[in-house]
C-alpha cells in the first residue's frame, strides 16, 4: 500500500469573484491527523479556502488533492466519505428534527434504496453524544437557539464518519462551556480515528492552544502557514501584520503560557 | 422510510385511512354521475355497462393519476426550490402548455397526432418549450434554484400576455375555444388516452422514487447537500426533467387543472412528521388523486345534464379548505 502524503493539498489556488480577487495563489500542505486553524481578518479569503477544499467553490487556477488524488477526480459519493463540511450557518430553514438531520449525514454510506442499517443508527446515537445533542433530538431544527444548532450541524458531519472535517467557525455561538465541550469532543475524535480537521476560527487563542497548525490568511494570501509552537513563538508580530491593530502578549502564572489581545493597547 | 425515526401510530392510521379513502373513491365514483349506475345494473344494463367500463372508469383512472401526478410534482418542485409556493406551473410549464393550445386553435388545425388530437399535442409542445427556454437562461451561468423559479415566473407572464393576445386577434369562438380548454377536464378521456398519458407518468414515479433520497438532502440547503454526497446540480436536473414530462403529459390529455399541486403536498406535509419524500410522495399521490377523482365526480354530477369544468371545482373546493388547514397548523409549513 502506498502511503497517502497529505490529507488535503492546495497548489497555487486562485479564485475571484466578479473579478474580486479572493484567493491569491494559495498553497498549503496538511498532513493526516494534523489539526488546522485558519485565522485572518474579516474578508481575508477563509471561508473561501474551505469552501475551496470542499468542493463547493470552483477554483480560476490551480488543484485541490484530497488524499493525493485530484478534487475533481472524486464523484460526490466518494468525496462525502473522504471529507465533510461543517457551514457557519444552513442557508435557510432546515424542516426535519434533530434526529433525522443526523440520519441524513449517513446518506454517502447508504445504499441506493436509503435504508438505515443498526450501524447507521448506531453512528447517529454516538455523533450525537460526542456533540451533545442527544437531549435535543426529538425537536425540530427552527427551535434550536444559534448554539444548539452549531452542535447539531457538527453532529451531522460526525456521523459522516469522514477522515476529513472542514468546519467554517464552528466555535462562533457556543458559550464557553460548549466551546470547551467542542474541542473535548474534537480531542475525542482524533484519539480514536485518523482525522484531519481543518477550521476557520476568530479565536486566536483557541487556534494557538487546540490546534496544532495554523494558516493566516490576508487579504488572499497566505502570511503564515506552519506549526502552532511557531506560530507562537512570532507572536504578537504577526498578529500585527495580519489584523493590522497592535497586539500584546499577556502572561499568565510563571508559565510560559500567555494568550494574545489587543484590549488596552491603543490604537492610532 | 426505514431512515428516519419510527412513525407514531396516529401517522399510521392517517396513512392507511388514505389509502381506504382512495381505494373507495375508485370503486364508487364510476358509479356516480349524470345517471347513476348501481353494481346491479351494471349486470343487467348493457348501455349502461358501455358507459360503466368505457366511459366512467377511465375516466375515473385519468383523474387519479392526472391528480396524483400534479401533487407529485407539485412535492417535487416546493423540494428543489425550497419555497413553499413552488410547483409545476410556477416553473411556467401550464403556461406554455396553454399558449401551445391556443396557438392551435387559432390556427384551426384538426386531426391527430399518435392518437393526441392536435391541440394536446401542442400543449405538450408548448410545455416543452416553455422549459428548454428556462433552462437556456437559468441554466447558463452559475445559477440557483431562485434564478430558475423567477425565470419560471417571467415565461408565465410572458406566455399570458401571448394568450390575451391570441384572445384579442381570434375572434369569440375560438376565444371561448381556448378559455374552455385552458378551465381543463377530464371529460372525454378513452383507454389509449389514459395510457398516452401514463406512459410519462410511470417513468416520472419510477424516477422520482429512486431520488427521493436525494431530495431529502436538498432540503438541507446546497452546502450541506452537496458536503453530504449528493450531485446537487444533476438531482435537480433530472427532478426538473421528469416534472416536465409528467406534466407536460397531463396537460395535454386533462389541460392546465391547478391549484393540486401546491394542495395535496401541503395537507400530506401535515400528516408525515418531518419530511421523508418517499412516504410523502406515496401520500400525495393518494391524496392528489382522490382530490381530482372527487372533484370531477362533482363536476359531472353537480347540474345534470351538463357538467362543470373541473378546474371550478378543484379551485372552490380546494381554495377554503386550504386555508384552514393552513391557518389551524401554521407552524407545520416548514418548506
Amino acid at each position: 500500500m502506498i502511503e497517502i502524503r497529505y490529507a488535503v493539498e492546495i497548489r497555487n489556488v486562485r479564485v475571484s469573484i466578479d473579478k474580486n480577487e479572493i484567493l491569491d495563489s494559495v498553497s498549503l500542505s496538511i498532513r493526516k491527523n494534523e489539526r488546522w486553524a485558519v485565522i485572518g481578518p474579516n474578508g481575508a479569503g477563509k471561508s473561501t479556502l474551505i469552501k475551496v477544499i470542499a468542493g463547493l467553490l470552483r477554483p480560476v487556477n490551480g488543484t485541490v488533492l484530497l488524499e493525493d488524488n485530484d478534487l475533481r477526480s472524486y464523484n460526490p459519493r466518494k468525496r462525502a466519505l473522504a471529507m465533510s463540511y461543517v457551514p457557519q450557518k444552513p442557508d435557510g430553514v432546515i424542516p426535519y428534527t434533530v434526529y433525522d438531520f443526523i440520519m441524513l449525514g449517513r446518506y454517502a454510506s447508504m445504499g441506493l434504496l436509503g435504508q438505515a442499517t443498526d450501524e447507521d443508527r448506531r453512528m447517529i446515537e454516538t455523533a450525537a453524544g460526542i456533540c451533545d445533542v442527544k437531549h435535543l433530538m426529538m425537536r425540530t431544527m427552527n427551535t434550536l437557539s444559534g448554539g444548539e444548532l452549531q452542535r447539531v450541524l457538527l453532529a451531522g458531519a460526525v456521523a459522516q464518519n469522514s477522515s476529513i472535517l472542514l468546519m467554517d467557525e464552528p466555535t462562533t455561538f457556543l458559550d464557553p462551556a460548549h466551546e470547551r465541550l467542542f474541542f473535548d469532543a474534537l480531542e475525542r475524535l482524533h484519539e480514536n480515528k485518523q482525522l484531519t480537521t481543518i477550521m476557520v476560527t476568530h479565536d486566536i487563542n483557541s487556534a494557538i492552544y487546540q490546534c496544532s497548525h495554523i494558516a493566516a490568511l490576508c487579504n488572499g494570501k497566505l502570511s503564515f502557514a506552519g506549526g502552532t509552537e511557531e506560530f507562537r513563538s512570532k507572536c504578537p508580530e504577526i498578529l500585527e501584520d495580519v489584523f493590522g491593530i497592535p497586539f500584546k502578549r499577556f502572561t499568565c502564572n510563571q508559565k510560559a503560557e500567555s494568550v494574545f489581545g489587543s484590549w488596552g493597547v491603543s490604537c492610532h | 422510510m426505514g431512515c428516519f425515526m419510527p412513525l407514531r401510530k396516529k401517522t399510521v392510521v392517517s396513512i392507511i385511512a388514505l389509502g381506504v379513502v382512495t381505494f373507495a373513491s375508485i370503486i364508487i365514483c364510476p358509479m356516480i354521475g349524470i345517471v347513476t349506475i348501481g353494481p346491479q345494473r351494471i349486470l343487467n344494463d348493457e348501455n349502461l355497462r358501455f358507459i360503466f367500463f368505457m366511459i366512467r372508469i377511465p375516466r375515473v383512472l385519468v383523474a387519479l393519476f392526472a391528480g396524483g401526478g400534479l401533487a407529485v410534482a407539485g412535492m417535487i418542485c416546493q423540494g428543489i426550490f425550497r419555497n413553499p409556493l413552488a410547483d409545476p406551473y410556477t416553473l411556467g410549464v401550464s403556461s406554455g402548455a396553454s399558449l401551445g393550445a391556443a396557438l392551435c386553435i387559432l390556427a384551426g388545425v384538426g386531426g391527430s397526432v399518435l392518437g393526441l388530437s392536435v391541440v394536446a399535442a401542442g400543449a405538450f409542445a408548448g410545455a416543452l418549450c416553455s422549459i428548454v427556454i428556462i433552462y437556456s437562461f437559468a441554466w447558463s451561468r452559475e445559477s440557483n434554484s431562485s434564478t430558475i423559479l423567477l425565470a419560471g415566473v417571467i415565461v408565465a407572464t410572458l406566455c399570458s400576455g401571448l394568450i390575451m393576445f391570441v384572445h384579442f386577434v381570434g375572434g369569440l369562438h375560438k376565444s371561448f375555444q381556448i378559455v374552455r380548454w385552458i378551465m381543463g377536464g377530464v371529460d372525454g378521456v378513452n383507454y389509449s388516452l389514459l395510457i398516452m398519458m401514463c406512459i410519462p407518468l410511470l417513468i416520472f414515479f419510477i424516477i422520482a422514487w429512486i431520488f427521493m433520497p436525494q431530495l431529502d438532502q436538498l432540503l438541507t440547503g446546497d452546502n450541506i447537500a452537496h458536503s453530504r454526497g449528493v450531485d446537487v446540480r444533476m438531482s435537480r436536473n433530472v427532478f426538473i426533467a421528469i416534472v416536465v414530462l409528467a406534466v407536460g403529459g397531463i396537460v395535454a390529455v386533462c389541460g392546465p387543472i391547478g391549484f393540486i399541486g401546491i394542495l395535496a403536498p401541503h395537507a400530506c406535509r401535515m400528516l408525515v412528521p418531518g419530511i421523508r419524500h418517499r412516504l410523502l410522495l406515496f401520500c400525495s399521490f393518494l391524496s392528489g388523486g382522490t382530490f381530482l377523482v372527487l372533484a370531477d365526480t362533482l363536476a359531472r354530477s353537480l347540474v345534470p345534464p351538463s357538467e362543470i369544468p373541473v378546474g371550478i371545482i378543484t379551485s372552490l373546493m380546494g381554495g377554503p379548505f386550504f386555508l384552514f388547514v393552513l391557518f389551524r397548523n401554521k407552524k407545520h409549513l416548514l418548506i
